[in-house]
């Protein structure tokens, strides 16, 4: 089976009439569930969480049987991941899409059990903590996304879990958890 | 017995008739009654045969595919019913029961990929995959369990195209223009409307309606990706995905 690195790519992938889009309905179909199912699993297995259309994104072209995903095609799956909740454009011109291989919701639930494993129930970070520090090494929250983690420290806001606040500069955000 | 004119000679022939025939009556019920005799003598030995391989049938497809034709030659279908005699000393029925239960699952499965046509190898081989290797299966086992399956109705059938075999799982038609697409399509599992045209000698239309009805059922895929710009007509059905296709 052919490997991306670590990844093992699925059969389809191989297959060169799955890189144009198809005109038959049900044929396209089939096509699209493959093709969305492949992008949130490599993105979750490789941490990515932002594809440009227009950038080298590897899983856009297949050296071994040269073949690549016309822009339409590409913006086609893509889209069919955003009506699915599961990404969102960061763009107008669809150039920058972001992808939710965890929903909000599901990386809200991260940080509430981190939090609650780490015994950060009453404590205050950094919003680059959650992200970088020491505690995040080894979880899913390391590196994640800067805008997702927003949203889901967001989330938690509202249901009163925590409260954020500007720190004393400009990209220095804090929380307080009240868990 | 020497002709004799007049009505005597009528009657006489009448009762010469009468004798042949029953003499070729008794004839007749004789040769039937030895081979009644012969083939009940013949099933037993069958049966015994069945009985002390039984496990050689189940475990060997070669074996039990002449099995099968032994039975055959004696009228005997030791698939005929699951509740049977053979049914129960082979526990075969089960096996091509099940075996015809996965055939249904694995075509409808590949269906949105092949559009309701899959070749018969690629058929047994995610069959093998499927099954615990304590019992193999061969193609004329798929063969077999697909036969039994039209019996229900089901709307299973095994077509030929040039060399390979396809099972059917759709109420589709194939014409010939189409059976000739897929056949030419077996070289490279894939065709393009010019080397239809030029190879069998076709019109452009008539190439492009039968390209595009294979489309429209989901038998055919379009690829215009080649760096030469030609579109190709891909059939799942005569290729196996399981190997990347190469194609220069």
């Amino acid at each position: 089976m052919q490997k991306l690195g670590d990844f093992k790519l699925p059969h389809f992938f191989n297959y060169p009439p799955y890189f144009t889009l198809q005109p038959v309905r049900d044929t396209r179909e089939k096509q699209v569930q493959l093709w969305k199912d492949l992008i949130l699993d490599y993105c979750r297995t490789q941490k990515i969480f932002v594809i440009g259309l227009e950038e080298d994104f590897a899983l856009f072209s297949n050296p071994v049987i040269e073949r690549s995903l016309s822009h339409e095609a590409r913006e086609a799956f893509l889209s069919a991941l955003v009506s699915e909740g599961r990404a969102e454009w960061l763009d107008k011109g669809h150039r920058k899409c972001l992808i939710l291989w965890h929903r909000v919701q599901d990386w809200a639930d991260i940080i509430f059990r981190f939090v609650k494993d780490n015994g950060l129930e009453d404590s205050v970070m950094t919003v680059e903590e959650i992200r970088s520090g020491i505690e995040s090494r080894g979880t899913e929250l390391h590196g994640i996304d800067r805008t997702i983690l927003m949203r889901a420290l967001r989330v938690l806001e509202q249901k009163g879990k925590l409260a954020i606040f500007k720190g004393t500069s400009a990209d220095d955000e804090g929380v307080k958890f009240s868990m | 017995m020497r002709r004799r004119p007049g009505i005597g000679g009528l009657q006489t022939a009448a009762a010469a008739r009468d004798q042949y025939r029953l003499v070729g009556e008794n004839v007749a019920k004789i040769r039937t009654d030895m081979m009644k005799e012969q083939l009940a003598t013949f099933r037993t030995q069958l049966e015994e045969f069945a009985r002390k391989h039984k496990n050689d049938i189940r475990k060997n497809p070669a074996f039990r595919s002449q099995f099968h034709e032994m039975c055959a030659k004696v009228g005997v279908d030791p698939l005929a019913s699951n509740k049977g005699f053979w049914a129960e000393l082979l526990g075969i029925g089960d096996f091509y029961y099940e075996l015809g239960v996965q055939i249904v699952e694995i075509c409808l499965a590949t269906r949105p990929h092949n559009g309701g046509l899959i070749n018969l190898q690629e058929l047994c081989i995610l069959l093998r995959q499927r099954k615990s290797d304590r019992e193999a299966v061969s193609e004329d086992d798929c063969l077999r369990a697909i036969s039994k399956l039209k019996v229900l109705g089901s709307g299973f059938e095994v077509i030929s195209v040039g060399k390979k075999k396809l099972v059917r799982s759709v109420p589709t038609e194939l014409n010939k223009d189409h059976n000739e697409i897929l056949e030419l399509a077996q070289a490279q599992g894939f065709v393009t409307v010019e080397e239809v045209e030029r190879r069998l000698s076709w019109t452009s239309g008539r190439a492009i309606d039968a390209l595009d009805t294979l489309l429209d059922e989901g038998l055919a895929m379009i690829d215009d990706g080649h760096r030469d710009r030609k579109r190709r007509y891909w059939f799942p059905c005569v290729s196996s995905n399981s190997t990347p296709v190469a194609d220069t």
